[in-house]
């Protein structure tokens, strides 16, 4: 299970789903001036910037994966979160994501210049979303929308590696509990396994950061515990790939985060040898 | 009786190299590479493999020129690995000036990275040295006994994160740390296999299950569609879907009396 191989033949699914109510308007993480939506067009702009990076390859880009990201808020509002030439287009190969950002940003990073010292380089730096807020939380017709996609997914790449949906939110669902929802996305899936659902949250409340649980001990509220809940379980693959790169993950790690930015989560997948010093 | 050191006229070993590229892409990216000096050569044979990283940009590239780097030095041990300098800079200068989209750009700043296997064999007391770094392999075979393997002896050594070789030089990246060293003698009846990772893998599983594939990779390969005759039976059995290599190095049969 969770065996078959990713490649431009037999792409990977991503699915990122955001939350964009008005709650996530509220301090992160008891910051002053740090929203949650600002936390969360952090997080999926570097994980796209990551899934691009990573699909690079010499000149070009291969279309390793295909990603879709659904935004949800807005009391009912559940569509694609995409912007720009990209609106609302669900599931596009990376290579399409990658070439459209909304707009690209000169930015100055710091680099070792290999002699103990630093050199500042010009980079790109490309943005894909903004931080939004408006009304209720529709997290249940979020991940009936994932699922449909899902679905066809699956039916189109019976062999492939198991669609991964990744769900980006502060966990207060205002359709509903969003539980029955969660397992039935669970419970569809390839040749090769289950559909995975990975849950980040975001949350208010301050504390330390909490990566790859096995258990909802030491969880802040019953928001983080049931979208601990509704995370599955991380493939010995990834639990093994989380380890090497630095992040604790036991037996019966879960796909879920607490105050986190995962952005290592695109690592857990396997594309061809990835040099344990790449970084 | 001992047998003599060869003439100086006689050309002792035979190198010959197959190759395969991933299942499903086009030969131009193959990322393995392959260089062989001295086999023409009364004293000395060098040879060496290396393994492009899928997950880097131009590691076909750094392979290439990792391999003829060593196959063109003298250095037989680790220093090999002190002083890539050079090839570091021939590698950054083919691609700096290319015209790259944001996410090639900064995928090649990262650099490219290689396994590395590399040999050097002293032709007249045929002693061997061989330097490593990451999971390409040699394999010394006497007839149907695997006598020696390098740097990695077991199939579940193999993972799909080992440390490799960067063209990029970076402060906590050094190689030296990570660079295995092997020697041995070379007898008459020796093969010596060098095989990228995911042929090495699949060689060393056959030989843990009683089953050994040296005589295939001896006798059994001797054109290319032997060789993909070969690769397509270790994907059969589950071997992951790479690039494959196979370098064999042999004594050159003697010449028959009159020819």
């Amino acid at each position: 299970m969770y065996s078959a191989e990713i490649s431009r033949k037999n792409p990977g699914c991503f699915i990122f789903l955001l939350d964009q109510s008005a709650s996530m308007e509220d301090p992160f993480g008891g910051s002053s001036d740090r929203r949650k939506a600002d936390e969360l067009s952090t997080i999926i702009n570097k994980l796209i910037h990551n899934l691009s990076i990573r699909c690079a390859k010499g000149d070009n880009i291969y279309d390793y994966f295909h990603v879709a990201v659904i935004g949800y808020g807005q009391d009912t509002v559940v569509k694609s979160a995409f912007d720009g030439p990209l609106t609302g287009k669900d599931l596009i190969p990376i290579s399409e994501l990658a070439n459209n950002p909304l707009r690209i940003e000169d930015r100055v990073k710091k680099q070792d210049d290999g002699a103990g010292g630093l050199v500042e380089q010009s980079v790109k730096f490309p943005l894909w979303f903004e931080p939004k807020h408006v009304g209720g939380t529709p997290m249940s017709g979020a991940l009936k929308l994932a699922a449909d996609i899902v679905q066809r997914w699956v039916a189109e790449h019976p062999k492939g590696f198991a669609p991964i949906v990744i769900n980006i939110t502060d966990g207060e669902s205002t359709d509903g509990d969003p539980t029955p929802d969660a397992k039935a996305l669970s419970s569809m899936g390839t040749d090769d396994g289950a559909s995975l659902l990975f849950n980040i949250h975001l949350s208010s409340a301050a504390g330390n950061p909490i990566e790859l649980p096995a258990s909802d001990e030491g969880l802040p509220d019953k928001f983080s515990k049931q979208l601990f809940e509704m995370s599955s379980n991380l493939t010995p693959f990834m639990i093994a790939r989380a380890k090497e790169l630095g992040m604790t993950a036991g037996d019966g790690a879960r796909g879920f985060v607490f105050n986190a930015q995962p952005t290592q989560v695109i690592q857990f997948l396997d594309i061809g040898t990835r040099p344990a010093n790449l970084r | 009786m001992n047998e003599p050191l060869h003439p100086i006229t006689q050309v002792p070993f035979s190198v010959e190299a197959f190759s395969c590229q991933k299942h499903g892409n086009a030969s131009t990216e193959y990322e393995d590479a392959w260089a062989i000096r001295g086999s023409d050569s009364p004293n000395r044979c060098r040879v060496a493999v290396a393994d492009g990283a899928t997950e880097s940009s131009f590691s076909a590239l750094w392979a290439a020129l990792l391999v003829e780097s060593f196959v063109r030095r003298r250095s037989t041990g680790p220093d090999f690995f002190e002083d890539l300098g050079a090839v570091r800079r021939l590698w950054w200068g083919k691609i700096r000036k290319r015209k790259l989209p944001w996410y090639a750009a900064e995928k090649a700043r990262k650099g490219a990275y290689a396994a590395f296997v590399g040999l050097s064999i002293n032709a007249v007391n045929r002693a061997w040295r061989a330097v490593a770094i990451g999971d390409c392999c040699l394999f010394q075979v006497d007839g149907l006994t695997l006598k020696h393997a390098f740097p990695l002896t077991r199939s579940e050594e193999f993972g799909s994160s080992p440390f490799l070789v960067g063209s990029v030089q970076k402060p906590d990246d050094d190689p030296r740390s990570h660079v295995r060293v092997s020697e041995g003698t070379f007898n008459g009846k020796d093969t010596l296999f060098f095989a990228s990772d995911a042929l090495a893998a699949w060689l060393l599983r056959r030989a843990e299950k009683g089953e050994p594939a040296w005589e295939w990779i001896s006798a059994g390969v001797q054109t290319p569609q032997d060789f993909e005759l070969l690769v397509a039976q270790a994907r059969e059995e589950g071997t992951r879907n790479d690039d494959m290599t196979l370098v064999r190095l042999a004594r050159r049969a003697a010449p028959k009396n009159g020819t």
